[in-house]
């Protein structure tokens, strides 16, 4: 019989890697994830506008404010990253020649003017809008000036204007000893670092539940499963099913997680990216990472998240094929299977909103849910609110479940396969689940 | 040789088999004849172990049928049990696989029957871009590719051309030689007339004739006779166990209750000038239609 297992799941396999949307989703999906990388490369490849270098002339009517403008400009673009290189210049013109020389470019004009009352004024002027950021950056700038201007108008003297516009000093200090302030970083490696790790497992799941239920429907409206079940039992035939289905989610991720490798390895080649926002953002995530101490637990968060994960593509997978034993043709089974996709669904933003609740009991009962728990218990964790003790004990529940799913599926998926009928379907379930062997 | 030892099956208050029972030696072909609903396709599966019967045992060669016997068994189901994507060949190899043969075997065979059916060129064409008589032949050929111990046949001739039904008719006489047990259901009664030595007729789940063609055939008390020559056929619908007179061209066709009621009929045309007079056996058809109404009435 172990023959025939292997020859359904080798069949099976084979027919979908060897699908044409299989391969076609892969070289699109290889593109997306190689090309979101690289995303800066490709642009300035194209001649994307990233290189050009934003100009901007500055007329200054009161022939003192010029170096403190172009000093604040200069610091709030290099604070905030600003992905074009700036250039400030002065310029010797009347407005009116001005305009007509940035006339057909992207250059600005600013215009300094002193104001009696409230120290400064300005005007900007401009073909086109400008970019929003970097119109707020030289609001900033220009806000800076002005209080320059102000303080130095007073009696204030230098180091006590100095002291002034220094940054403040800030002592962080928690009073609860089992957190640290490295930990508040971890908000961010929660709103942006974990929902790109578990997006493609959400994507694999939804995958795996649809993938079994147009396989078996697919035997069942052909009736070809009177000649399969006739030749092998109904449990070697449910578990090729399973077993296949769950590689090919699993050589699919292996698939994904070689896609972004691929990505990475060929930035290594670029240098220095003249689009730096892709790199300077990667690098801030790395580092909220780092200092979020997320990198040292690292070592015990990924294997217990594989095992959640593993065993969670099983339970998805035993329910789909349950239900699809009992449904006649894909439309019911689309009906019949979205209270588990909605179910992943809650998974997948509990788990992204986790950091919101916490300390809610709630959510961390929630977390010891077989179909959430592989998504909730992995944040919980990374956030503090389970130990690993929790999440192993999630990992035992979960086991549990599997085999509970097996033991009584197998009575339904025996019934159902050969069932072309959806009356009283889930009557059907109940009693086949109450049969004896 | 298969046994089907008083089998029943039961689906809530609806009894869909009621105590069935019949036997097939090797290299004989039975007939399992009933009107839709009848209990034919539920029968064939719990010989198959496709369901479990509420009560009695099926078993081949003396043991019952599990997964360890069914590798020797082939099945023809009424729907075609073909996965339209698959091309025929990868069809076969697929079946093949699961009946314990190998690739290469399975192949062997394929090109046997496709040769044997006149449809070579089909072997690298997908399933639904076959008719639905070739689609038949290539169900055929997965349940025979194993030279099966047992053959069941649910309505095997079912979209086929009297050509192609002749092909499958000596397909499956082939097969009896080999010492297959053949189980067959159809519609079609000169099918079953032709081809099968015993029968059982189900209503509604129930057996109510069983037993060799010729023993049914003889102890049905109707007849007909084919006269040709009469001039008058209101003396014969006079005579007392004459149940109708239809004539089909020239021929006269009396349908007799009994058949002592022939030399009755012989002696009130025997002064015409008769040439042609023959007494048959009801076909089986009839036997059918009439036994499933009086079924029906009660």
């Amino acid at each position: 019989m172990s023959t025939k297992l292997w020859f359904l799941i080798h069949h099976s396999l084979k027919k979908k890697l060897k699908n044409k949307w299989f391969i076609i989703a892969n070289i699109l999906l290889l593109i997306l994830v190689v090309g979101i990388i690289n995303i800066d490369s490709i642009i300035s490849f194209f001649g994307g506008e990233f290189n050009e270098t934003q100009e901007v002339y500055v007329i200054d009517e009161t022939n003192e404010i010029y170096p403190y403008f172009e000093t604040n400009l200069n610091n709030t673009t290099t604070l905030l990253g600003m992905e074009k290189e700036t250039k400030i210049e002065r310029l010797e013109k009347t407005e009116e020649e001005a305009i007509e020389t940035i006339k057909d470019s992207s250059k600005i004009i600013v215009l300094l003017e002193a104001d009696p009352e409230n120290y400064l004024s300005a005007k900007v002027t401009s073909n086109q809008y400008i970019d929003s950021v970097f119109y707020q950056m030289i609001v900033q700038a220009l806000s800076e000036t002005k209080q320059q201007i102000a303080l130095e108008r007073t009696d204030i003297d230098i180091e006590e204007m100095n002291r002034i516009m220094s940054p403040i000093n800030i002592e962080r200090v928690i009073l609860d000893e089992q957190k640290n302030s490295q930990e508040e970083n971890m908000s961010i490696v929660m709103g942006t670092v974990f929902p790109t790790i578990i997006l493609p497992f959400f994507i694999l799941v939804i995958f795996l539940i649809q993938m079994i239920g147009a396989e078996i429907n697919e035997e069942k409206s052909s009736r070809s499963m009177e000649i399969i079940i006739s030749n092998v039992s109904p449990k070697t035939h449910f578990f090729s099913k399973i077993i296949a289905s769950n590689l090919f989610v699993i050589i699919q991720g292996i698939l994904v997680f070689l896609y972004g490798a691929l990505g990475l390895f060929l930035r290594s080649f670029q240098g220095n990216s003249s689009f730096t926002v892709v790199s300077d953002t990667i690098g801030e995530l790395w580092n909220s990472v780092v200092s979020s101490s997320f990198a040292d637990k690292l070592g015990y968060i990924i294997p217990l998240a594989i095992i959640l994960m593993l065993l969670s593509f099983l339970a998805y997978s035993l329910v789909a094929g349950i239900l699809a034993s009992m449904t006649v043709s894909l439309e019911d089974y689309q009906q019949i299977q979205t209270p588990i996709l909605l179910i992943c669904l809650v998974g997948y933003y509990l788990a992204i909103m986790a950091g919101m609740f916490e300390g809610s009991t709630f959510i961390k009962i929630l977390g010891f849910v077989p179909f959430l728990s592989c998504l909730l218990a992995p944040a919980l964790l990374i956030l503090g609110d389970m130990t690993i003790l929790e999440v192993m004990i999630a990992i035992g529940i979960l086991a549990l479940f599997d085999g509970f799913v097996i033991k009584y599926g197998l009575k339904i998926y025996k019934i159902g396969i050969l069932n072309y009928s959806t009356d009283k379907m889930w009557q059907k379930i109940m009693k086949a689940a109450r049969t004896k062997e | 040789m298969l046994k089907v030892e008083n089998i029943v099956k039961k689906y809530g208050d609806v009894t869909a088999v009621d105590h069935l029972s019949f036997e097939v030696d090797k290299g004989e072909i039975f007939g399992l004849l009933g009107e839709n609903g009848a209990g034919k396709t539920t029968t064939f599966r719990i010989i198959m172990g496709l369901l479990d019967a509420t009560e009695g045992k099926v078993t081949l060669d003396g043991k019952k049928i599990d997964y360890n016997v069914t590798d020797k068994i082939g099945f023809v189901t009424e729907e075609r049990s073909l996965m339209g994507k698959m091309t025929v060949e990868e069809q076969i190899i697929f079946y093949g696989a699961l009946k314990g043969m190998s690739e290469e075997k399975s192949l062997r065979e394929l090109d046997y029957w496709l040769e044997k059916f006149q449809i070579q060129d089909y072997k690298k064409r997908k399933i639904k871009e076959l008719s639905k008589g070739n689609q038949q032949k290539i169900q055929f050929i997965q349940a025979v590719m194993n030279h099966p111990k047992l053959l069941i046949l649910d309505e095997p001739f079912t979209g086929l051309d009297p050509i192609n039904v002749e092909l499958l008719k000596e397909a499956i006489y082939d097969l009896q030689k080999e010492g297959a047990s053949i189980i067959f259901s159809s519609h079609q009664m000169e099918h079953i007339e032709t081809f099968c030595e015993k029968l059982v007729i189900l209503v509604k789940g129930h057996p109510i004739l069983e037993g060799y063609v010729k023993d049914i055939k003889k102890a049905y008390r109707k007849k007909n006779i084919l006269i040709e020559g009469i001039k008058d056929t209101k003396k014969l619908e006079k005579i007392e166990g004459v149940l109708s007179v239809t004539k089909n061209q020239n021929t006269y066709e009396v349908k007799i209750a009994d058949e002592k009621v022939t030399d009755e009929v012989f002696k009130t045309i025997r002064n015409d000038k008769i040439t042609k007079f023959v007494v048959e056996e009801p076909s089986l058809n009839e036997i059918f239609i009439a036994k499933v109404g009086e079924k029906n009435e009660h």
